[in-house]
This record gives structure tokens, C-alpha cells and sequence, in this order.
């Protein structure tokens, strides 16, 4: 569910807030030892108060026991200072900021090492659920356990503060697998720092199960299942991360081996199924963790008719969707497997040597194969594929005959429908909190919790809203910077504005625009091809000097080395590619010239 | 997912390069993300669109071929069936299940037998005869119809535009 922050903070720069931190803790570490220096700071403050310091006798004592002060070693001595730090309320609070501090540290850490430079949709995906974390969290410290005493406050929030952490690097790695398994040349090296970043969380996790354990087995069952429910849904998504990783990385290794043989061929087949059902059981095991520990909170806490309470039953009846809809699909899978294999028999041998093209969905070869009514053949997992989405045959469209008792096609709109968007109707609510009621210094704040679905992030800054605009406008350079930032405002994400583009929602820029202007017109052109061909504007008729206009000589030799060959090499390729591009457009300016020449001659 | 779209991808890259269609030419933007192609069309001869070559975007969805891409012209473009936007509505490009028009039979629809040549030879044929009947640009199917030689001039300012030819 959507958050949004009324107020939203200006946050300071890391390195200002790290030497703020780091300022701030040296005081703190100062004063301790300063207080710590008289050998009597145990009880001086006692003492202190019956006797004034400038008598002579108390001052002959303290000088006595300097000498002792030396005695003490330095364990003692920092043992001491730290006693005294945590006693110190505004200590306390100095070094747990420090050890945020560090936490943040550590997070831009691996993320220059592993990840480089976010791409904007990893950074809104992240801020999106850094925001849900913390509000979800904060109901379940404030509003579920109700918990009364500082102590505990800070035992949960550090508890939560780390596995937050993971959750988002867990995050950020599955955004980045996603985004690297588009690209066919990864070096193996970011592969390698990606799997390395996912096994430690997912080390990690198992860690901190052991940890809930060990707390649980003093505290009760009810905390160890409220400490573990975070720890196992991260262990669960972290893994089934790395699991289609390593299926991935499997794919990939098997095209560069491109010899094969029938066997492998089959066993393919065979494995279509099983990764089939992985997918499955890591997506349901996830949602029903999940659902589990929203109704134990909701059932252990009793708070039906508190805020949380209507909080948790909002997620619980979106988790409650997703499984439905999951169950939905995996029947309409399961259907489909099973009508296909009684109605369309496994192609034989020879009617596969017979059939010497690919298969139509996927271009591979066929080793094993399925037959439609229409003779038509395909590989088992990609009819199977198609099937669930479509009833007739992919090459002839011939309709098939079938009839899904239920049918449970999903709508179009269903499968484009995005699973963070449970509902549609907007529904606000307010959450305040007192912090008051615990310690009187808390702060108290409101937030607003809005369940419009479009309102899906906190809100970005206007550099990040430029940032997104601009990429926008690469796709849709029609459109100007405004009209895209003021669509930006409402939707949060580049996603969801080039949907409203596609669908036309947004205002669409002029019809045609009259005037002519060459530097926006030409700017559309792709790859800025055209370098050096703007010249001053004619008078817009066919009276132009067409021999002003220079075309470059289009090398032929050039062609030769760019014709026809499928390079190995990815940027080889790249450069190949723009090369014809570049020469099609020549081409086709030379000729265009030409035939304008010809015609203002005759 | 991913994996099988883009050995799919990348087998059609490779038969578009090696046998390129008269005057097409495409291929991924950037090869860090073969989901994204940019495509370079040439206006068919004999047309109001002869001789200008036409940049368009064309963007794959992580179920290709399941899934049809989208495709958009990033020039300006002036067409019946062609989005003031540069998207362009023809019925290759729909998914079996939709129908926003309402009357293509789904015979004409997408499906994985469909490939990027065929979606842009598909493309050249329409830059050639336009379908007035599907208006995804009314006031050019309108122009279209009414007034050829009004459009004409509009198609051939684009063309020089597409060229960098100052008009
Ligand atoms: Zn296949
Ligand atoms: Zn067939």
C-alpha cells in the first residue's frame, strides 16, 4: 500500500550528516572520559551534594586517589566511559544516530561497489519501499504490540532498521537481475558481485532466523513468530532471486554451447515443468507467510477497531486477492497441460525431420515436438505458453476447440493490472501518532495513508521529477518537459507515465505543428545522424537552389566491410548498426536530392 | 522469462542483419538492453512518403513473442493510423484480446508467428495505403480523404524533415 508523507523532510547530505554524526560523537566520547578522569565519578555526584568541593580535607582525598586512577587499566576505563554514555540520555541517542549512520555508510557502499550508478526506476522502487517498510513497521511496533518501554522500542527498531536494510538490497538486486537479464553480454564479473550481494543477504536472513530463535525460546512463541514472519519473507524472496539468477545464468551458458544433441533437448522439455512449479512455490510460500503473520497480528493483538487493525485488514484482503488470483492462474495452467497432452499427441520422428523449420514461437530447433489439429508443430513448453493466453493456432490461426468449463483467461487488463495496485477507489486515512504517551520528548506526527493508486510514492524532489521527465521525453520527444512533469506529479513513476502516454490519457502535444522550425524538427532525428546539414531556411517552395545542398559521398568500399555479417562482438555491433543507419540515411538523402534536381531541371 | 524472449531477439537481430528487407533497418538501441530497438524506415516509392526515412521505437515486453512490442515513431508524422504521439495503430501490433477498434478480426492480430520484419514490412504497407477506417488520427484520415493534396505537401515537408533537408 501507497504511502505518502505529508511533510516531506529536507534531508541533509551524507557527508555533512556523517561529520555531524561523527562530530557529535567525539563530544559525547569526550565528555565520558572527561567525566570518567576523576576516580571518583562513581560516587562524586553523591558526595558532591553533602560537601562542597573547596574544603581542604575533600580536596588532600581526591589528590590521593588520583595517584590510583592510573591503577585502573584501559578496559576499565573505556568500560567505565561507556557506562556512562549509556546513561547519559543524549549519548544514547548520539550513538544510535551513529549506528544509522553507519548503516547508511554501509548501503552506499555496496551500492557503489556492486551496483554503480541507480537506474531512476531501482531508485523510486526503493524509496517506495523504504517508505512502506517504515510505515508498516511503525504501525506493528506502535499499534499492534503496543509496546510501553523505551527499551523495547529500541530492541524492535533495531531489529527492523537491519532487516529493512536487507529488504531493500534484496530489492535492488532483483531490480538489477531483472534489468541485466535483458542484456545478453553482462561480464561475468557483475554477474559475479550481484550472486555474491544475494547469498550474504540470504546469509544473512538465515542468521537472523537463528537469532528469533534463540530470543524466541526466552520470550515465547508470539515474538518469535513476530521477529521470524520479516526474516523468512526475506529469506524467501532473496532466494527465489537467486534460484531464477542461477536458471538464468544456466540459460545463457547452454546457448553459448550451441551443440545440441537429443538428450539435453529432452531434458529441457522435462525441466519447462519444474521450473514452472519453483516459481510457484516461492511466489505462494511468500504471500501465505505473509498472510499468516497479518491475521496472528490482527488475532494476538486484539485491536479490531483500532487504526491498525483497519490497516492490517486492508493488506490482509490485497494478500488474500493475490493468492486467489495465483490459484486462478495456476488452475488455468494446470487445464491447459492437461488438454493438451489428451488432445494433441507428441509429433513423431519422422514428422519432425519432415517439418525442417524452427519452431514458429521461439525460432529454436524442434527435438520433440506437439501436433495441432492443423499439422502445425511447436516445442510443448511454448504451445503450452501460448495456450494460456490464446485459443487458436499461432501460424494459422486456426480457432481450437477449446472450452474451459471455467474460463479463467485472465482479461487483458487483468494481466497488465500491476499486483502493488489492490484497489482502484481512492480511500485516505489518517494515522496519528502521540509519541508523547511513551516518552514525553517523541515527537508527534500524522501520516496519510492513501490507498489512490496512481499516488504510489513519497513525494520526489524536482530534480528527481526532472530526471524522470527527461526520460520520458527521450521515448516521447512529442511531448514537452511540463506536460510530462505535471503527469509526473500525479502518477510518481516513468512507468506509469508512458502508460498514460500509450494510452493517450495525456494531453496530447499540437496535431501537427505548422511552424517550421528545423532545430526541433531535426532534433527528432535518431542518433543525431545529421550533423552538418542544417542550413539556413529556404522559402518553403519548390524553387530551392538544390545544388546548395552537399551530400556526403556515400563510400561503397565502406560497404563491403558493414554488408551482411552478424558480428560476435557487441560493440562491433553497435557500431555496425549505426553505420548502416547512418548510410541508409545518406543514401536516401542523395537520391532524394537528385530526383529534386532532376525535377526543377526539366 | 527473459532468457527465451531474448534469444528470440537476438535471432531476429541476426536475420535483420544478414537479410535486411529493402530499406529497413533495425536493431537494439543500446545492446545493454535488447528489449529497446530503434527502427529506420524508408517511405515506400511511388507514395507521399517516397524517399524520407522514418525513425521509430520499438519496445519488447519481458514475454516476447507472447506479447507484442510497441512501437512508436519518434519523428513527427502526419498519417491516418498514427497517433499525433507517433504511436502507431495497426492491427499486427494488438494482442489477441484486445480490440480498441472493435471490428479487426483475429486473423489480423498479433501472435508469436509475427516478427519484427513482419511488423515493419506491415508498417511500410501502411505508410503506403492508408486505412481511413481506423482513425487514430482523425484529422489526418479526414485530410486523407477531403483534401490528397493538402496532405501531400504536409507529408512531404516531413519527409525533407526526416532527411535534414531544410523545406
Ligand atoms: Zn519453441
Ligand atoms: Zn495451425
Amino acid at each position: 500500500m501507497p504511502i505518502i508523507v505529508m511533510e516531506r523532510l529536507p534531508l541533509p547530505n551524507l557527508r555533512t550528516y556523517t561529520c555531524a554524526s561523527v562530530l557529535a560523537l567525539s563530544a559525547c566520547i569526550y565528555y565520558a572520559t572527561y567525566i570518567v578522569k576523576d576516580p571518583d565519578w562513581n560516587t562524586s555526584k553523591s558526595d558532591l551534594e553533602i560537601a562542597p568541593p573547596n574544603s581542604e580535607g575533600e580536596f588532600v582525598n581526591n589528590n590521593t586517589n588520583n595517584t590510583s586512577a592510573d591503577e585502573r587499566t584501559f578496559s576499565q576505563f573505556t568500560g567505565d566511559a561507556f557506562s556512562v554514555m549509556t546513561k547519559e540520555p543524549v549519548c544514547v541517542w548520539i550513538m544510535i544516530n551513529m549506528a544509522y549512520c553507519w548503516l547508511i555508510l554501509l548501503g552506499r557502499c555496496v551500492q557503489k561497489f556492486v551496483f554503480g550508478q541507480l537506474r531512476v526506476s531501482e531508485q523510486q522502487h526503493l524509496e517506495e519501499k523504504f517508505w512502506n517498510f517504515v510505515f508498516y513497521k511503525f504501525i506493528f511496533v506502535f499499534g499492534v504490540i503496543n509496546v510501553q518501554y523505551l527499551e523495547e522500542v529500541l530492541l524492535w527498531c533495531s531489529w527492523f532498521s537491519l532487516l529493512g536494510f536487507l529488504h531493500l538490497l534484496s530489492q535492488l538486486g532483483k531490480d538489477r537481475f531483472e534489468y541485466l537479464s535483458f542484456s545478453p553480454t553482462t561480464p561475468a564479473w557483475s554477474h559475479a558481485k550481484l550472486l555474491g550481494l544475494l547469498g550474504c543477504i540470504f546469509a544473512f536472513s538465515l542468521f537472523m532466523f537463528l537469532v528469533s530463535i534463540f530470543v524466541g525460546f526466552f520470550q515465547g512463541l508470539n515474538t518469535f513468530a513476530f521477529m521470524s514472519a520479516e526474516v523468512i519473507l526475506l529469506g524467501i524472496r532473496t532466494l527465489h532471486v537467486i534460484v531464477r539468477y542461477a536458471l538464468h545464468l544456466y540459460d545463457i551458458c547452454r546457448e553459448s554451447n550451441t551443440s545440441l544433441n537429443r538428450d539435453t533437448a529432452t531434458a529441457l522439455e522435462k525441466r519447462g515443468p519444474v521450473i514452472y512449479y519453483i516459481e510457484l512455490g516461492f511466489e505462494i510460500a511468500a504471500l501465505v507467510v505473509d498472510f499468516v503473520h497479518h491475521v496472528h497480528m490482527l488475532l494476538w493483538s486484539n485491536i479490531f477497531l483500532s487504526m491498525a487493525s483497519l490497516v492490517i485488514c486492508m493488506q490482509l484482503r490485497y494478500l488474500f486477492h493475490e493468492i486467489q488470483r495465483r490459484c486462478k492462474k495456476h488452475r488455468n495452467y494446470l487445464w491447459v497441460l492437461n488438454h493438451m497432452e489428451q488432445n494433441y499427441p507428441m509429433a513423431s520422428a519422422e514428422e519432425i525431420a519432415e517439418n525442417s523449420d524452427n519452431c514458429a514461437i521461439c525460432w529454436e530447433k524442434m527435438e520433440t515436438a506437439r501436433k495441432l489439429p492443423c499439422t502445425h508443430l511447436f516445442h510443448t513448453m511454448c504451445l503450452q505458453s501460448w495456450l494460456e493466453q490464446d485459443k487458436s493456432c499461432p501460424t494459422c490461426r486456426l480457432t481450437l476447440n477449446i472450452e474451459n468449463p471455467s474460463d479463467n483467461r485472465p482479461e487483458p487488463s487483468e494481466i497488465q493490472h500491476n499486483p502493488t495496485q489492490p484497489t482502484r477507489q481512492p480511500l485516505n486515512h489518517f494515522f496519528h501518532f502521540d509519541g508523547s504517551r511513551y516518552v514525553s520528548w517523541l515527537p508527534s506526527f500524522s501520516v496519510e495513508v492513501s490507498q489512490l493508486p496512481r499516488l504510489s510514492r513519497a513525494a520526489a524532489s524536482n530534480s528527481q521529477l526532472d530526471a524522470m521527465a527527461r526520460q520520458v521525453q527521450q521515448l516521447f520527444p512529442h511531448y514537452t518537459i511540463p506536460i510530462i512533469i505535471e503527469d509526473l506529479r500525479v502518477t510518481r513513476s516513468v512507468e506509469l507515465t508512458i502508460e498514460n502516454i500509450l494510452d493517450g490519457r495525456l494531453n496530447s502535444p499540437p496535431v501537427f505543428r505548422e511552424s517550421d522550425d528545423p532545430s526541433s524538427s531535426t532534433s527528432n532525428v535518431p542518433l543525431s545522424l545529421l550533423q552538418n546539414n542544417e542550413q539556413p531556411s529556404h522559402s518553403s517552395n519548390s524553387q530551392q537552389n538544390w545544388d546548395e545542398i552537399t551530400v556526403e559521398n556515400v563510400e561503397s568500399e565502406d560497404a563491403v566491410a558493414i554488408g551482411s555479417r552478424f558480428s560476435k562482438s557487441p560493440t562491433e555491433r553497435e557500431q555496425i548498426l549505426y553505420k548502416r543507419k547512418e548510410r541508409l540515411i545518406q543514401t536516401a538523402r542523395k537520391r532524394y536530392v537528385e530526383k529534386q534536381k532532376k525535377i526543377s531541371e526539366t | 522469462m527473459a532468457g527465451s524472449a531474448l534469444r528470440r531477439l537476438m535471432a531476429e537481430y541476426k536475420q535483420l542483419t544478414l537479410n535486411p528487407p529493402e530499406g529497413i533497418i533495425a536493431g537494439p538501441i543500446n545492446e545493454e538492453n535488447f528489449f529497446e530497438w530503434e527502427a529506420l524506415i524508408t517511405g515506400p516509392e511511388g507514395t507521399c512518403f517516397e524517399g524520407g526515412v522514418f525513425p521509430a521505437k520499438l519496445i519488447f515486453p519481458p514475454d516476447y513473442p507472447l506479447s507484442p512490442p510497441k512501437m512508436q515513431f519518434t519523428c513527427e508524422m502526419f498519417h491516418p493510423n498514427i497517433y499525433a504521439d507517433g504511436r502507431v495503430c495497426i492491427s499486427i501490433l494488438h494482442a489477441p484480446g484486445d480490440d480498441p477498434m472493435g471490428y479487426e478480426s483475429s486473423a489480423e492480430r498479433w501472435s508469436p508467428v509475427q516478427s519484427v520484419e513482419k511488423i515493419l514490412l506491415s508498417v511500410v504497407s501502411m505508410l503506403a495505403e492508408p486505412n481511413d477506417e481506423s482513425g487514430a488520427n482523425v484529422d489526418a484520415a479526414k485530410m486523407w480523404r477531403e483534401n490528397r493534396d493538402e496532405f501531400n505537401k504536409i507529408a512531404e515537408r516531413i519527409v525533407r524533415r526526416t532527411l535534414g533537408i531544410p523545406t
